[in-house]
């Protein structure tokens, strides 16, 4: 039996499902027909045709989940016939939501773009001219190198949207170059969340295990989107079924909600008040777990910090906690949120008897909508640290803890950079980029941009304020040079001056990593096409190659792109970049994608080598013909690990805080006398209090409490139409401004219309399908009305996704999804879009666009919204206070007015509620704190 | 071994994905679905909920598409899948009309009707449906009914499952766990013209059938929210057939009885006119019946790939025969001047056919309560009599018949249009058969298509014309009677419209 134990598992028990249950059906193909699996073609059914497809294992893109699919690509021609999931998938156990198989739209959609292409006329007038891979390359390689060489470093940014190489794959490429260079979509998204769980444990993110869990308690809609919607669902499900209680807190009726226990419409923003009154009645009624809260949390500091005069025992901490939070009475939290006070001492209670197994999630929702979001995960994470449930079987795990980061061949040092275009001196504490107040920045004047890579970013449709980007996009003074990386169309690719088509997910090589549950895996992605070419003997340089055989253009990969370019811009290697994109294996010769993933598999997963040993494979062969790998499964409380001896040899103990060090460098914490990893924070252990928050000018927010949201219902006066508007919520089938080009996802879903509940319909006199003008302090729009009880009264709410346009009829849009605008710039600063179209049946190779039915391209409510950066996280907070109008003779459904000048007066007004850097010892940051492509120490200084 | 379907809709989290596997596995096009999953709201803030419903064909053990297929392109397996082969497909759009579920639709690319059908092709294979395997939630579930052992089958036995419409005796096989009631009566919630992230289709036009004050909805009361459409199979061209087909059969239905009841007068107009009029009214029939084929060019596949269960099939032969019999009449009458009484007979018995197979085809048409009328088979006999009664008069009229035989065709029409208007007033006023029956007779009697029954079809069609004839047959009015004639035929042609129309008009899914 030891024996047995010690062998390497290959894959997650779903791969089990493989074989035939006795006298059942199978879900999948047996492995070892992978090659040459046989199948009847269903259109010619009940004839019996034979076609033989490989199989090829990849990854979905059609969200961050990461989950398997398996493509059937046909053996005679070398088309993807369809998308199943990757039964070898640990994460998704070979089962997908509806964005997997409509992969198969994406890839097959005659609107793609097949070819790298320039502009031909102004940017954003539409004209374009095919170019070959190399012109495009050359001339970026050509700016790069010029401004590496001339001091420009920071003039070169690398935008990304959903990323694919998220690990550190990209890191090393922009840290080759020397630059501090990367940007991302994360201030639009989860920093708030982000923030809220690092200043806690260090990690950023929650990793929930719901198979496992007695009480989930979401903060989310994982039943239906979000990270990571199918992983998670599955596993909620399962807990559900096994008798798991849920609780949805979420202003609207999500799916996700529907399918709870408890439902609580909150009001916007007050989620951290009915959270921290969850936390009054546990800590009153005493439900929490002592002994992990007196081991774990950072009480001693909390009180030798804040109340040095009272005893420092744990008892007179629980006699503080209780005070602390004496004030957030279920009472209290019914009065800001509106749900009842019964119902939150109903859960909290739940919550008691669930003990450790609470599974907990925020991701976007609440700490993405409100001033102070963070504090609604901060909130929720006290919970989760109250009732001893962080790590635990069930409960809820930093993410560090199901996430592995196999190390890539050659990791250049970290840039001596610090890029002030993402990283402003106001926002010391920001969890990501400041990405989207990028075109305030250039406006004033705080720096240019000399190469611009966008890559599956969309910011003028996706970010608040997308006038201000066009703006900024517009101005060749400002970007001087913008290529846009993207296998679609979309809003932002029309200002572009290359829009180069890199792969769908399964187009191209990547490594991924998720936390989908308490496991650790990794899933390659591959170019199915081509492994599919390769595996009948072909052989080629690069992917498009590959793709040009299979019928797909000159469709590429990133991998392959980024070390190409790197190649042009230090050809002889005299920058010093070269020699990080030269192969592991043959010296001074170029890296190549198979190198790459070669040494990873062969040098970074712990037991793949021997699993593919086993069934007589090289690791890169296993992973080509599994696509994914479990390293880990069903390990918790890391924090607990007892730090080996070897480690404590020449380690120090700090006095006060137990802290164990060793040169220089925190390595765990002395708890009860015993040595344990503890967390990355700077106490080692669970900061309920923060002394970063104290120390970089945030003392009033040094623990967890509840920050009064920019639409709390106190600021919004109904009598004068005003409302709340919800402009978050996702649906289950369709992914930001990606899934436009798949056309069973869109007949399903292509509307946004504004969620009324029937009490402020009648106040507005209109019923479903009537318009209203929403305003903001910036603009409006026009929308549609539709009337439901699933919204809470004094709310509206619009889904995202929707509400795609374009300039031009034959490019610039995916015409299944986008209608026709006409954008005129009227005086300087306003801008006003109107529909000439909605979308239309088309022409194509596909008879199936010309059976759209769908007319309304729904509404781009994006555009009215003011940036409103939290001047803590960073996140933009997206809840908008509105006002509802009715509409004139003059206004038509669909039409937008932004008036830019006063977009940048509210940037303004939302910059004076930061305190900026520098922070304690002339930092720009605390050093502790995460950083996504962090720089070199010396570079956190400000000279 | 019976395969079927177990759908929990407590582990369902109406997520789409079954909906999307399915159409990249069939490469079902845009606008039609073999699976979808409905949504439904109901209760007011706080107090609302969401129900999702995944429908799709039942694989019925007793298929009543596969009983009125008239060419047996449905079919069931020896496993018990309901499948299809859509070469033998004419396209009728009958089982359409006959599968409660909705399950089937015609496939824009391919012009024949289509479905679920279990992912045939991969159970041979071995393979579960690709919906099964999609399923993030694995709430469907397959296996083998007829195993005491299978996952299914103890679902079945220990759990509380429901299925959709058992009532209709078609012995459903698939199986729903906690699905919301207002999910399985779809009848009962009113249709919406929006839902909640997709665009208003407008195939999904449907008339109101719950409009009038005594199903006012109760606050709170389960309203759709996201819904496929399923646009009525037939049309006016189905409604015109009825229409031409029974004139065709009237004709020498009428004929047969002057006949036999005013010898010596003209025997013209019987012998001669009334087979030709039932010749071109039975040949524009048939024009219309191959016209309304999804595959008219297929037609001749009611003859060669022949289904006996059908009564489209046998709608076939017997007009086919009515056909020949017309014919020998036409020619007795055109050669020899008069008509055996034998071939009078056996013509009349195949006009009454030809007239009344329909109740048997509306019959099999099993989703249509309406159409289940058990008075439907005689009122079709009388609307032949209306209809040929009323072609004769004009025909006389126009060639300047004897009176005699003027009269007594009037009095025809005048005994047939009174007891067809009993006969629809029963219809549509004695106790409902069902709900849905109900619903689709208020939509003529008092609903959105009442002023084209009472005005068109009781007061233009009937009320007028008998008044009309009384007076002709007082006076001798030939323009009178001609005129209430036509007015006959018109009330005919707005009740075969109204009866299609509303027969399709209760939501069945």
């Amino acid at each position: 039996m030891p024996e047995a134990k010690e062998e390497p598992r290959p894959l997650n028990p779903a791969a089990m499902e493989l074989e035939a249950p006795a006298g059942g059906l199978s879900a999948f193909p047996a492995v070892e027909r992978w090659d040459d699996w046989v199948e009847f073609d269903p259109a010619a059914w009940p004839r019996k045709v034979e076609k033989h497809y490989t199989l090829v294992p990849t990854v979905c893109f059609n969200c961050e989940a990461g989950c398997g699919l398996l493509g059937y690509v046909d053996k005679g021609d070398f088309t993807i016939r369809k998308f199943e999931g990757n039964p070898a998938h640990p994460g998704s156990r070979g089962r997908n939501c509806a964005k997997g198989p409509a992969t198969i739209n994406q890839v097959a959609d005659p609107e793609r773009i097949l070819y790298p292409m320039r502009r031909a006329g102004r940017r954003g007038e539409g004209k374009w001219e095919r170019v070959t891979w190399d012109e495009a390359l050359d001339d970026l390689a050509g700016r790069i190198r010029r401004a590496l060489i001339e001091g420009r470093r920071n003039e070169i940014i690398y935008h990304v949207g959903r990323p694919g190489h998220e690990l550190i794959y990209n890191q090393r490429i922009l840290h080759a170059w020397g630059i501090d260079g990367h940007n991302s979509h994360t201030n639009v998204c989860s920093a708030g969340a982000r923030t809220g769980y690092a200043f806690w444990h260090g990690a950023d993110r929650p990793s929930p295990d719901h198979a496992n869990a007695r009480f989930i308690l979401l903060l989310s809609s994982h039943l239906e989107a979000g990270h990571y919607f199918n992983p998670h669902a599955q596993r909620i499900i399962e807990a559900k079924q096994r008798g798991a209680r849920v609780c949805v807190i979420d202003t609207r009726l999500s799916n996700t909600a529907t399918k709870a226990d408890w439902w609580l419409s909150t009001w916007p923003g007050s989620e951290a008040a009915v959270l921290l009154a969850m936390c009054h009645v546990i800590l009153r009624e005493r439900l929490y777990d002592r002994e992990f809260v007196r081991r774990w949390v950072n009480w001693e500091e909390f009180l030798r910090e804040e109340h040095p005069a009272r005893a420092q025992t744990f008892d007179t901490f629980l006699e503080v906690l209780g005070e602390v939070y004496a004030e957030y009475t279920p009472e209290f939290a019914e009065q800001e949120s509106g749900a009842s006070a019964a119902v939150i001492v109903e859960v909290a209670r739940e919550i008691g008897r669930a003990g450790s197994a609470l599974a907990t999630h925020v991701w976007r929702n609440a700490a993405a909508g409100n001033l102070g979001g963070w504090q609604v995960a901060r909130a929720l994470e006290l919970l989760v640290v109250l009732m001893g449930a962080v790590d635990a079987p069930g409960g809820t795990a930093p993410n560090s803890a199901n996430k592995f980061v196999p190390a890539p061949p050659i990791m250049p040092p970290p840039a001596k950079m610090w890029n002030e275009l993402m990283w402003p001196r106001e926002f010391p504490l920001a969890f990501f980029e400041m990405s989207f107040l990028l075109p305030h920045f250039l406006k004033e004047g705080r720096g240019k941009i000399s190469a611009y890579f966008t890559r599956v970013y969309n910011p003028v449709w996706t970010n608040p304020d997308g006038m201000s980007w066009i703006e900024a996009l517009s101005d060749e003074s400002k970007i001087e040079r913008h290529a846009c990386l993207t296998p679609i169309w979309s809003e932002t690719a029309q200002f572009a001056d290359y829009v180069l088509p890199m792969g769908h997910g399964p187009e191209r090589h990547d490594l991924l990593s998720q936390e989908t549950h308490a496991a650790r895996w990794i899933g390659f992605r591959q170019p199915v096409a081509r492994v599919a070419l390769e595996r009948a003997g072909q052989r080629f340089n690069f992917t498009y190659e590959a793709h040009r055989a299979a019928g797909l253009g000159e469709v590429w990969e990133e991998d392959e792109f980024w070390i190409e370019l790197s190649w042009k811009i230090d050809p002889d290697g005299t920058l010093g970049i070269r020699k990080f994109f030269e192969s592991p294996f043959r010296p001074g010769e170029k890296l190549t994608v198979e190198d790459f993933y070669r040494w990873i598999f062969e040098n970074s997963v712990p037991g793949l080598p021997a699993a593919a040993a086993k069934e007589g494979l090289q690791p890169l062969a296993y992973m080509r013909k599994y696509g994914a790998f479990l390293i880990e499964e069903g390990s918790y409380r890391a924090h607990e690990k007892t730090l080996p001896a070897q480690d404590l040899k020449d380690a120090a103990v700090d006095p006060p805080s137990k802290v164990i060090s060793r040169g220089g460098a925190a390595i765990g914490i002395e708890i009860d006398g015993h040595a344990r990893a503890g967390f990355p924070t700077p106490s080692r252990k669970l900061e309920f209090y923060s002394r970063t928050l104290k120390d970089w000018k945030w003392p009033e927010y040094s623990v967890p409490s509840y920050i009064r949201s920019q639409v709390h219902w106190s600021n919004i006066n109904r009598e004068r139409g005003e409302m709340l508007l919800l402009p978050t919520f996702r649906l289950p089938t369709l992914v930001h401004t990606r899934s436009g080009n798949a056309k069973w996802l869109y007949e399903i879903s292509n509307r946004n219309p504004l969620w009324l509940s029937p009490e402020d319909a009648r106040r507005f006199g209109v019923d479903t399908g009537g318009l209203l003008k929403v305003a903001t302090e910036i603009g409006y729009f026009i929308d549609k009305v539709w009337v439901t009880e699933s919204i809470r009264p004094g709310v509206i709410a619009c889904s995202h996704h929707l509400g795609r346009w374009r300039l031009k009829e034959e490019s610039g849009g995916e015409r299944w999804a986008s209608g026709l605008v006409e954008l005129t710039h009227k005086e300087e600063g306003t801008w006003m879009m109107r529909q000439v179209h909605g979308v239309q049946p088309f022409a194509s190779a596909d008879p199936d666009s010309g059976r759209i039915w769908w007319q309304d391209a729904g509404v781009h409510q994006n555009l009215i919204f003011p940036v409103q950066p939290d001047p803590i996280s960073g996140q933009h907070c997206w809840h908008q206070k509105v006002t509802i109008g009715t509409v004139g003779p003059e206004d038509r459904y669909g039409d937008i007015f932004v008036d830019t000048r006063k977009s940048h007066e509210v940037y303004r007004r939302w910059l004076e509620m930061t305190r900026a850097a520098p922070g304690p010892g002339g930092l720009r940051r605390p050093l502790w704190l995460a950083r996504v492509y962090r720089p070199a120490p010396e570079a956190f200084y400000i000279k | 071994m019976r395969y079927g379907f177990v759908i929990d809709q407590d582990r369902c989290i109406g997520c789409h994905a079954c909906t999307v596997a399915c159409k990249d596995e069939h490469k079902v096009p845009v606008g039609v679905f073999r699976t979808w999953v409905k949504y439904i709201e109901k209760g007011s803030f706080p107090d609302t909920s969401r129900h999702f419903g995944v429908m799709r064909c039942n694989h019925c053990e007793q298929a009543p598409c596969v009983e009125i297929c008239p060419t047996s392109a449905l079919f069931k397996r020896d496993n018990g899948i309901i499948d299809f082969d859509n070469s033998r497909c004419i396209g009728c759009k009958s089982c359409m009309q006959a599968c409660p579920y909705d399950a089937l639709y015609i496939d824009p690319q391919t012009s024949t009707a289509a479905k679920c059908n279990f992912c045939a092709h991969r159970v041979e294979a071995n393979l579960e449906p690709a919906c099964v395997v999609v399923c993030p939630t694995q709430a469907i579930m397959t296996g083998d009914l007829d195993d005491p052992q299978s996952h299914v089958s103890r679902v079945i036995a220990t759990q509380k499952v429901a299925a959709r419409k058992p009532h209709k005796g078609t012995q459903p096989k698939l199986f729903y766990v906690g699905i919301e009631g207002d999910l399985l009566q779809p009848s009962m919630m009113r249709p919406e013209h929006s839902s909640m992230w997709a665009d208003h289709n407008p195939l999904s036009d449907s008339r109101p059938v719950t409009g009038d004050g005594a199903d006012d909805v109760a606050p709170g009361s389960a309203r759709i929210v996201y819904d496929v459409p399923h646009p009525a199979p037939w049309g006016a061209i189905p409604a015109a057939y009825l229409w031409t087909k029974s004139i065709a059969a009237g004709v020498l239905l009428v004929a047969a009885l002057l006949l036999g009841s005013t010898r010596g007068g003209d025997a013209t107009l019987a012998n001669i006119v009334s087979p030709i009029l039932a010749l071109l009214f039975l040949g524009i029939t048939v024009v219309l019946l191959i016209a309304d084929l999804k595959q008219p060019w297929r037609f001749y596949y009611l003859i060669t790939k022949p289904n006996f269960r059908s009564w489209l099939v046998w709608g076939t032969y017997i007009l086919m025969i009515y056909g020949a019999l017309a014919t020998i009449w036409l020619a007795r009458g055109w050669f020899s001047g008069s008509v055996p009484a034998a071939l009078i007979v056996a013509t009349a018995v195949f006009a009454a056919a030809s007239a009344c197979y329909s109740a048997f085809l509306f019959a099999q048409a099993k989703a249509r309560d309406l159409w289940q009328s058990p008075v439907f088979i005689w009122h079709l006999l009388v609307q032949a009599l209306i209809g040929g009664a009323a072609l004769m008069i004009v025909a006389a009229v126009a060639l300047s018949a004897g009176p005699v035989i003027i009269l007594a065709t009037a009095r025809i029409l005048a005994v047939a249009l009174a007891v067809g208007l009993v006969m629809i007033l029963i219809e549509l006023t004695l106790p409902a058969m069902s709900e849905e029956f109900r619903r689709a007779a208020d939509l003529i009697s008092r609903g959105e298509l009442s002023l084209r029954f009472w005005v068109g079809a009781v007061v233009i069609g009937t009320l007028v014309p008998l008044i009309l004839l009384g007076a002709a047959m007082r006076t001798d009015g030939r323009g009178l009677a001609a005129g209430a004639a036509l007015l006959a035929l018109v009330g005919l042609w707005i009740f075969e419209n109204l009866w299609i129309e509303a027969g399709q008009a209760v939501p069945l899914s």
